[in-house]
């Protein structure tokens, strides 16, 4: 009897672990931008997966503000994922890279939060928020400016007003919006 | 019966040793001895010459965990301090981003904002 349940309990442990390990549906799969990187004078390439968070999250130091409050941002995250590029020309990237992105982000579970255009800046800022049941697992923002393109895909239980905290740590100031 | 008697006799009477026979058995005994000691006394030296090299292998297998545990020790913080500068500016990027949709929304000139219904 016991040499028959084993197989049983066996099979259902391996797949129970291979659901864990399955990807989460806020994981973008952001393009290849090798392209983008040989053209732009900045890039920026960031991926932390929970492994690495949990490794920055040991390095971090609770005294620190800045620290203090990035370990309270990650606290429940499983992944960042950033991609930014700066050109000297204006929009010398391809449409078709963030085109790629928005039909990800089309897809069921995704909502768009904030959709953003700012014709003096020629600013176009689009966050997307990933919904499983009533919590938001995941973040997308995908920002474009005349000489700037970025992606960010944060991954797993969100904040937001965590997130809305960061503004005025890492040395970006305080909004103080001044009002004509 | 006295012919049998005789060759019984005569088969039995004591004969003795041949020449140098004592000496020989002296000299076997010698070399026996001479032997045994020899393999008593190499049989130590074996033993600690082997002990020494146990000893040096055990030192170096101490020495080489010491330096490997040390060497990882070292690449674990070097990927740690690496992980958290990413951290970092990964949500340096992203606080960057959410006050330029902030500062967009807010402007008060003309600018297109969206707040999808229901969110």
């Amino acid at each position: 009897m016991n040499l028959r349940i084993a197989p049983t309990l066996l099979l259902s442990l391996l797949l129970l672990s291979s659901a864990g390990a399955a990807e989460s549906p806020a994981l973008l799969r952001l393009p290849n931008f090798d392209s983008l990187t040989e053209r732009a004078s900045e890039s920026v390439n960031i991926t932390l997966d929970s492994t690495l968070l949990g490794l920055a999250a040991r390095f971090l130091d609770a005294e620190d503000p800045e620290d203090a409050a990035a370990k309270d941002v990650i606290r429940g995250l499983t992944g960042i994922y950033v991609r930014s590029f700066t050109f000297e020309e204006d929009f010398a990237y391809p449409r078709t890279d963030i085109d790629t992105l928005r039909k990800q982000l089309s897809a069921p579970g995704w909502q768009r939060l904030v959709e953003v255009r700012s014709r003096k800046e020629q600013a176009h800022v689009d966050i997307y928020i990933s919904i499983l049941g009533e919590k938001a697992n995941g973040l997308a923002i995908i920002a474009s400016e005349p000489r700037e393109f970025t992606i960010v895909n944060i991954v797993g239980s969100i904040d937001l007003e965590k997130l809305h905290k960061l503004e005025g740590q890492f040395g970006i100031p305080k909004l103080e919006l001044e009002k004509d | 019966m006295n012919d049998l008697e005789d060759k019984m006799r005569d088969a039995l009477r004591p004969v003795g040793p041949t020449d140098g026979f004592s000496d020989r058995v002296l000299a076997r005994l010698a070399s026996g001895t001479q032997r045994s000691t020899q393999e008593a006394q190499a049989r130590p030296r074996f033993h600690r010459a082997n002990s020494r090299w146990v000893s040096i292998a055990l030192a170096a297998s101490i020495v080489v965990a010491v330096l490997i545990g040390q060497q990882w020790r070292v690449q674990q913080q070097e990927e740690g301090l690496k992980a958290r500068r990413q951290l970092i500016e990964a949500l340096r990027v992203t606080s960057d981003k959410l006050d330029l949709a902030y500062q967009v929304v807010n402007d008060p000139s003309p600018s297109e904002a969206q707040h999808e219904p229901g969110v």
